[in-house]
């Protein structure tokens, strides 16, 4: 039962981040991206991480991905905006990134399954004994050996805000002010 | 055999009678608003068809769906139709981890908190999705502003409730309705109540947080363009999203089926309508505020109180091992 | 049962989507929505690996990770208003104002 909600999970993670990388519309593909998440998600839960998999929806899925969506929707243009994506891009001109990308993965799935050999992962042929970690394990853990982690963590999304603000606000420029006259965005 | 009867009660039937009478309570909550609304401002409201009028319900029902079924040419017509049903969805899902009375509970989910954050949180996708597919400004802007609304006062959520699981100590919400059986949450936390309550109402965008679909200003807000059942769905997920609310204030801070003499459905049901009423009360009692002051409310009011009741809860439940 | 190569499969399959997302895509907003695809594999590797040995470090760098991900989202949206403001396009190739 686990393996078949896995697999169809892995299926649809896939699926939708190919349709991601690949969409014309950028909220469509933003949409992909969401479900690829969830599916994500879903995977964290069978492997007995409730708490990250709640995390991945509330972080990723429900505030991460609306912040993209909200921008999207700001810069979208209908029919002109998906007219300019086409001539950006198209599947049949990125054969050499796709090459790229698969050779990538090869070379990834050979060095890697290396690593993972039976004898490397103590005998156990690779297959999970599903133990679910708490959220108060995982709390212990944070505020005990990590407390660093936390403290960097705070750190890292205030400068991440300042920054934000600092390159979104609307410069007082002469100059682009003239380019751009009354217009906002 | 009898293992099998139980396991088919409990797995099919007590979750679909949760789901017909959640519909039921949805649809004729309308009916309930309209009549509570007009009784306060001295009007009939709605008492043509049947005893009080409650056929009025199914009177709309026919109206809407024979209605026609119409999607503007300009929509994107796939997300335009997904939209709706992503409300009814998120919040029949929510109703799923409400315990309504011992063993009356669809999921037995340890981390039920974090569910219920994660369904609100999806929920805004069904008016952004709206309101981009409409393609239509008012649609847009409405959309825009319910984005912007539930992201900031999501935090708020979150941070109020963490201050119950403090207290109660876990996440799961029949562990939260035990552990208030010798004293209501109000009581230990009484800011982090009004803060839950603000942002229910703001999550829930219901009068007078109501800015995404604020008539007077922007039409409609994101259901501008819908019609027919499109738009009942929308209809009917706030009212869904109004008793979930209130079923979840009464989880959280009152006790929950908790009280004397009477069977422990009935106080649900009570407490939850109180809730209800009181919600309509908001609508018929307080003008809608300005967009940025609905904003500079949350970030530079609830915010500071929801980070000090976190610390001082936190402080109050570690006092005593020191 | 799951298998921890399955897993070892998943996230690197969609490490070289987010990749391929990156090298192929000239419209700013689908090469950060591939940066964050590549953040997700890695965070599925990290999960999958605190869950197979049992320890919540993994979970640990997930937070960690996940605000990464939420700055770098912050930042890289600021900059993709800022290029629109500008440029008013939001084609990456045009951003070629520094060649000498």
């Amino acid at each position: 039962m686990i393996e078949v909600l896995f697999f169809i999970a892995a299926a649809v993670a896939l699926i939708s981040a190919a349709m991601t990388v690949t969409a014309h519309n950028a909220v469509h593909g933003l949409l992909y991206l969401v479900v690829t998440m969830l599916a994500i998600s879903l995977i964290f839960f069978l492997l007995g991480s409730p708490f990250a998999a709640a995390l991945q929806v509330i972080v990723y899925a429900g505030a991460i991905m609306v912040l993209f969506i909200f921008v999207t929707m700001m810069l979208h243009q209908g029919e002109k905006s998906l007219l300019e994506e086409k001539q950006l891009f198209q599947i049949s001109g990125s054969i050499g990134a796709f090459l790229l990308s698969a050779v990538l993965l090869v070379e990834l799935v050979y060095v890697l399954a290396g690593f993972a050999s039976p004898q490397l992962i103590n005998g156990s042929e690779g297959y999970f004994t599903i133990q679910t970690i708490t959220v108060k394990e995982l709390g212990i853990q944070l505020y005990g050996p990590y407390q660093l982690l936390v403290v960097i963590a705070a750190m890292m999304l205030l400068s991440a805000l300042i920054s934000a603000i600092h390159i979104a606000r609307r410069q007082k420029n002469p100059m682009q002010a003239d380019e751009e006259g009354d217009q906002t965005l | 055999m009898s293992d099998f009867l139980g396991d088919i009660t409990g797995d099919f039937i007590i979750p679909i009678v949760i789901l017909v009478a959640l519909l039921l309570a949805g649809a004729w909550s309308t009916w309930l608003e309209r009549r509570i609304l007009a009784w306060w401002q001295d009007r009939l409201g709605p008492n043509r068809v049947g005893p009080f009028g409650l056929l009025q319900v199914v009177a709309d029902m026919i109206k809407i769906f024979t209605k026609e079924d119409w999607i503007p040419p300009f929509a994107d017509k796939v997300l335009f139709v997904i939209a709706p049903m992503i409300v009814m969805i998120m919040m029949m899902l929510g109703f799923a981890i409400i315990p309504f009375a011992p063993g009356i509970q669809i999921a037995h989910f340890d981390n039920g908190l974090l569910f219920l954050l994660a369904i609100s949180s999806l929920s805004v996708y069904s008016i952004m999705l709206a309101g981009f597919s409409s393609n239509s400004k008012y649609a847009l802007l409405g959309a825009m502003r319910t984005a912007a609304q539930m992201l900031s006062y999501e935090v708020f959520m979150g941070l109020a409730i963490m201050g119950i699981v403090i207290v109660a100590d876990s996440f799961s919400l029949s562990k939260i309705v035990e552990a208030q059986a010798d004293m209501w949450f109000i009581i230990a936390q009484p800011l982090g109540f009004f803060l839950f309550l603000f942002a229910g109402i703001a999550e829930s965008h219901r009068a007078p947080f109501d800015l995404p679909e604020a008539e007077t200003e922007i039409v409609a807000g994101f259901h501008t363009e819908y019609a027919s059942m499109k738009f009942g769905m929308f209809f009917i997920g706030e009212y869904l999203g109004v008793i979930l609310i209130s079923a979840l204030i009464t989880t959280l801070y009152f006790g929950g089926w908790q009280g004397p003499w009477l069977p422990p459905l009935l106080w649900f049901i009570l407490k939850t309508s109180f809730f209800v009423l009181f919600f309509i009360l908001l609508r018929a009692a307080i003008p809608r505020p300005r967009y940025d002051q609905l904003m500079a409310f949350g970030w530079y009011i609830l915010l500071p109180l929801a980070l000090l009741n976190l610390l001082v809860t936190a402080a109050w439940q570690l006092a005593p091992t020191l | 049962m799951i298998s921890i190569h399955w897993l070892l499969f998943l996230s690197l399959a969609l490490f070289s989507i987010g990749v391929y997302g990156v090298v192929a895509r000239r419209n700013l907003l689908f090469i950060l929505l591939s940066l964050e695809i590549m953040l997700n594999a890695v965070v599925l590797l990290f999960i999958a690996g605190s869950s197979f040995h049992g320890n919540p470090d993994g979970q640990i760098m997930y937070l960690l990770i996940l605000t990464l991900a939420a700055s770098e989202v912050a930042v890289g949206l600021g900059l993709v208003i800022h290029m629109y403001r500008q440029h008013h396009t939001l084609d990456v190739d045009k951003l070629s104002q520094l060649r000498g």
